[in-house]
């Protein structure tokens, strides 16, 4: 794993703790954050500016799934949940440019550019921290839009530690969370399971197919699916300062489409979506200078993300016939019948990644960070691909020096050197410095981001059949890198009570590659004749181009403020603005094009109440409200601006001392029944379900070592309340 | 110790999971077990009936609920004509089969994959075999008509499923495999296909092109697909139509120079710039094209940014012209099929097919 799941939790203290009966207090001491420099630091002092979702946030909030925790407690996100994928947006930009790490290690695989957020136990999540922009020398150059990083709960080396929680809402919404931790000696080891499962709505039945509006439809606003994950994580710790790892992962998810469908042209579906995820990693970490906490890290990982058709009707694939066994009629085009229980690959995604990464505290108050890293990715696709498989390999190398030049001047640099093995050498340079006066920070930040295209954008190509529509996606094979210069500049106060920050940001993207609707006849004609659509003829051809340019800019608002000791309330604010010019081969000119799902306006807003009235109980309240505006989009409509509010309530029974502690929320998303009913296949706001009730009921036991009260290294400033 | 067994654990866990995708590769079987399904419907239909003539007609699918009762009344009209035939009808879209059989629409409908379908005729001995393609040009969907049916004489199927060559060496020797070619397939000599869907064409809308201008759009192939260069019977067609009034024109969606701008261009070079325009579809049903491309009406379909999507309903009203979509009995657009005096050109071309010559090479060519 990455450097940060090295960093021991223990060090970040930000949760509230019980110190007896009688002086129950709530004590939330400094948030410390990472992902900027790869180096702790305090989040006031974080030399790039960083927006942290708090453990107590996420306590107090109550989310079901990452989505649903983003997108209420940011407001620089936006989500389309579709059966692909999240359909994630940071100001402005998709998935493609977002990095997601999980303790600084980035997910895999994806189907049509989308991170699968499933992945990720919502149960299982410290905090997280988000940095935008191509801000960081650490994680790659990639990460135009920005980096999430998420940062698992540290457990205990000692001792046996059991979670149970259960969440249940409308919809059969069910959300199971397990985890077993055990340390014996000086080895620990983790279990984690999880399991997710709607049953999915729909917000309307109306539909535009067939030349009309069909009343009746049976298409979902969001699909059923299931999916279970369990991980395994084994630390060993012969000494102090020396950690070796071992772990792995499976994952496994399934969408449910209609197979009661009632009108051919567009509800019926013959088979469902099914993934999976697995993963095995090791590596270790070695403090070397114990007193100045230098560190050097060498990880070695492969991620495994599989994508199958399973059929639920006989299906007619249109394939090309690979083998002996078909005599005379190998490699002819054929209608290859699957039968219900079947599967068909449609594309097996790996990658093998192996990092070494070093901090060294250097003296006149520099700290060098530094790393080698070497990717690989392989893409097998016998449907999807010409020749069945593609594959492409990046190595890159960076330093980065965060130099503390005087006790109110901070200048960090970075620059990172990308090999790659289609697309040669580049030197991305990374620049951030931080004034700080008392409570008062700004910060100005420039980087430049390299992203070569990726082994999908390149060699996919596959048709998608959704409702009415038939799209021929296709790669390119004469697509550009795409390129990103970010300048950001943020103030920030961070009182006692109050805390305010204010970021404006320019991202200017050079070549970006977006799906762009082409000719037909750019579909090879071998396999024209089978994609020819639903009857007449209808395909919409689609291709990976360049775009001649994309800039997108905007200012977030997050302002803080601590009424009094139980009651804090939240505001977050974002605006955005894009442009993007298409070259317009047909015509000869430049064309203004819509980045798809961009609202210019989006708020997150919270109320949060916590107060201990017993020694054994403890009550929350949260209230909070979200929205956006109108998003555009270039097909198929506008989405309807939207907001919703949500309340949930946790009780939590016993404290820290106890060995078996409880926890119920009960909660109600989405209050008034806000519904966009919004016809198939335009574009909704959001795809609510309208008002659901749910619950939550967790129990912890625990045995052995007790938990430490506090946990907590001594940081410069530490003894200040924030959130 | 334990990390040493769960590295293990790991490295068995994605050796498995490697060899697992090979448990999909169930393609040859599921061919043959299809060829099976498809066997055991047409011998069954050949046990009832006591018929030993087949006639399959091949089009290639919709999902569009109005064509299927298109389909439903073509099979009926070709049951009437060859009343001593077994009729089959099939799709080669995978997609209209697939869509069409899953779907609950009334009754179930399963279409088959001509492949599929004419295996299992051989398989049932006909005596006697028809394939009528149901497409209006003789282009690129045609060729793979051919290439199918020459497959079956070839017995290009895999071993296990081969048909018995002695069976189709006597189709081949006794001449009796015929294969009915597209609509507009003859354009020359009295009595041609052009010509006689014109006439069909002017006998349903000659009001129409008494009061204005009439446009009938047609699919077309793009230009790197025109293998045939069957594109041209679009503008053959426009001629023989224009005999009857010089208000008809013809254009299509995909086929070069036919697009609708140059239909429009040929309006007003015909000093046709306003007044009634009458738009009809020449595709053998009215599907997705008809219903869109053709009458599409509203802001999604006009000014789109391309211009492309813009249906000739729209662009045609924003032109100037008074535009009308003529409805059939069904309230809908009417395609080929469903008008009697075209779908008989097509029963014709099946009644006086040409016999497959040269199609059947014995696979024991040593015997």
């Amino acid at each position: 794993m990455g450097l940060l799941c090295h960093v021991p939790m223990s060090l970040v203290a930000q949760e509230e703790h019980s110190r007896g009966q009688h002086q129950e207090k709530d004590v939330v001491l400094n948030e410390v954050v990472i992902t900027c420099t790869g180096t702790e630091r305090l989040l006031k002092d974080a030399p790039v500016q960083t927006e942290v979702i708090t453990r107590k946030m996420l306590d107090s909030y109550g989310g079901s799934s990452i989505q649903d925790i983003i997108s209420g407690l940011t407001a620089s996100f936006a989500f389309d949940q579709g059966d692909m994928g999240s359909q994630m947006q940071l100001n402005g930009l998709g998935n493609n440019y977002i990095l997601i790490l999980i303790d600084g290690k980035r997910i895999h695989g994806d189907v049509g550019g989308e991170n699968d957020l499933g992945l990720i136990d919502p149960h299982n999540i410290d905090r997280i921290e988000i940095v935008k922009g191509a801000q960081s020398a650490l994680y790659g150059s990639d990460a135009m839009a920005g980096v999430i990083n998420i940062i698992t709960k540290k457990r205990e080396k000692e001792g046996l530690q059991l979670e149970n929680s259960t969440r249940y809402g409308m919809y059969n919404d069910l959300r199971q969370h397990n985890g077993v931790n055990i340390g014996v000696g000086k080895v620990t080891s983790y279990t984690n399971f999880q399991l997710q499962h709607t049953d999915g709505w729909q917000n309307t039945a109306r539909q535009f197919a067939e030349g009309k509006i069909l009343e009746d439809t049976r298409t979902k606003t969001v699909n059923e699916y299931t999916n279970w994950q369990i991980a395994e994580r084994l630390t060993y710790n012969p000494k102090k300062n020396l950690e070796f790892y071992a772990d792995g992962s499976y994952y496994t998810k399934i969408i449910f489409r209609p197979t009661d469908g009632k009108y051919p042209s567009c509800d019926v579906y013959t088979y469902n979506l099914m993934y999976r995820n697995a993963s095995a990693s090791c590596g270790g970490k070695w403090e070397f200078n114990e007193k100045k906490k230098d560190v050097f890290t060498l990880d070695v990982d492969w991620n495994l993300h599989d994508y199958y058709y399973k059929y639920t009707a006989r299906t007619y694939e249109y394939m090309k016939l690979n083998g002996e066994e078909y005599g005379e009629m190998n490699n002819e085009w054929y209608s290859v019948p699957f039968y219900p229980g079947q599967k068909n690959l449609q594309s097996d995604q790996q990658r093998i990644m192996a990092q070494a990464k070093s901090i060294f505290h250097l003296p006149y108050k520099n700290t060098l960070n530094s790393g080698l890293e070497y990717r690989w990715d392989y893409l097998h696709a016998p449907l999807r691909t010409v020749d069945g498989s593609a594959s492409d390999m990046t190595a890159a190398a960076y330093v980065q020096d965060e130099f503390d030049w005087i006790k109110w001047f901070n200048v960090t640099t970075g620059l990172r050197l990308v090999v790659n093995e289609g697309f040669g050498v580049r030197v991305t340079p990374k620049v951030s410095t931080m004034f700080s006066l008392g409570d008062f920070r700004i910060r100005l930040g420039w980087s430049q981001g390299f992203k070569t295209p990726t082994v999908k954008e390149m060699y996919y190509r596959y048709l998608h059949v959704m409702g009415s529509s038939t799209i021929f996606n296709m790669g390119n094979l004469n697509l550009k890198p795409q390129t990103s210069n970010y300048w950001s500049a943020s103030g920030e106060y961070r009182g006692q009570r109050v805390t305010v920050s204010v970021t404006g940001y320019y991202n200017k993207l050079d070549n970006m590659i977006a799906l762009v609707n082409v000719p037909v006849e750019e579909i090879p004609s071998d396999v024209q004749m089978a994609y020819m659509g639903d009857g007449s003829g209808k395909v919409q051809a689609r291709m990976y181009k360049n775009m001649e340019n994309a800039q997108t800019w905007g200012g977030d608002v997050n302002v803080s403020y601590k009424v009094f000791g139980d009651l804090t309330l939240n505001a977050s604010y974002s605006y955005l603005d894009t442009k993007a010019n298409l070259y317009d081969s047909d015509h000869d000119k430049m064309k203004e094009v819509v980045i798809d799902g961009m609202a210019h306006h989006k708020w997150s807003a919270s109320a949060v109440y916590t107060h201990r009235f017993t020694s054994v109980y403890k009550l929350g309240i949260n209230l909070n409200n979200r929205g956006s505006s109108m998003r555009y989009y270039e097909n198929n409509g506008n989405g309807k601006p939207f907001q919703l509010y949500r309340l949930n309530t946790t009780h939590d029974f016993g404290n820290e001392n106890k060995k078996v502690t409880y926890r119920v929320d009960l909660g109600v998303d989405n209050i008034f029944n806000y519904v966009d009913r919004t016809m198939h296949p335009y574009h909704l706001g959001t795809k609510s379900s309208g008002t659901k009730v749910f619950g939550n009921f967790t129990v912890r036991f625990k045995q052995g070592k007790k938990l430490k009260a506090y946990k907590t290294k001594v940081l410069k400033n530490n003894n200040e309340n924030e959130d | 110790m334990k990390i040493r067994s769960f590295l293990l654990m790991a490295a068995l866990a994605a050796t498995s999971m490697f060899t697992s995708c090979e448990d999909d590769e169930n393609g040859a079987n599921n061919i043959i077990s299809e060829y099976g399904v498809n066997d055991k419907i047409v011998a069954e239909q050949k046990a009832t009936s006591g018929k030993n003539e087949a006639v399959l007609l091949v089009a290639f699918g919709s999902t569009w609920s109005n064509s299927f009762a298109a389909f439903d009344a073509t099979k009926k009209a070709y049951e009437e004509a060859f009343p001593n035939a077994d009729v089959y009808f099939c799709f080669s879209s995978d997609i209209c089969i697939n869509r069409a059989s899953a779907g609950e629409n009334g009754e179930s409908r399963d279409y088959y994959e001509p492949r599929y379908l004419l295996h299992a005729i051989g398989a049932a001995k006909y005596s006697k075999i028809y394939v009528q393609s149901l497409q209006v040009i003789p282009g690129e969907e045609f060729a793979n008509v051919v290439s199918c049916v020459k497959k079956f004489m070839n017995n290009g199927y895999i071993a296990s499923a081969h048909l018995d060559d002695e069976y189709l060496a006597k189709l081949d020797e006794e001449k009796a495999i015929f294969l009915g070619m597209p609509l507009l397939n003859t354009y020359e000599g009295a009595g041609n296909d052009v010509d006689e869907v014109a006439k069909q064409l002017n006998e349903l809308c000659k009001n129409e092109a008494a009061q204005g201008v009439v446009a009938f759009m047609g699919h077309g192939n793009p230009d790197n697909y025109d293998s045939f260069k069957a594109n041209i019977r679009y503008s053959q067609l426009e001629t023989a139509l224009k005999k009857y009034s010089e208000n008809y024109f013809v254009g299509t969606v995909d086929a070069p120079n036919t697009y609708k701008y140059d239909v429009h261009e040929n309006m007003k070079n015909a000093g046709k710039t306003s007044g009634n325009l009458y738009l009809h579809c020449l595709m053998s049903i009215a599907g997705d094209h008809a219903h869109n491309d053709m009458a599409g009406k509203g802001d999604d379909y006009w000014n789109n940014e391309e211009g492309e999507d813009d249906s000739w309903y729209e662009y045609f009203s924003h032109n100037g012209y008074t535009t009308n979509v003529p409805l059939g009995s069904n309230n809908e657009p009417q395609g080929l099929l469903e008008i009697p005096g075209v779908l008989n050109v097509w029963i014709s071309h099946t009644k006086n097919a040409d016999f497959l010559e040269d199609a059947y090479h014995s696979m024991y060519p040593e015997e």
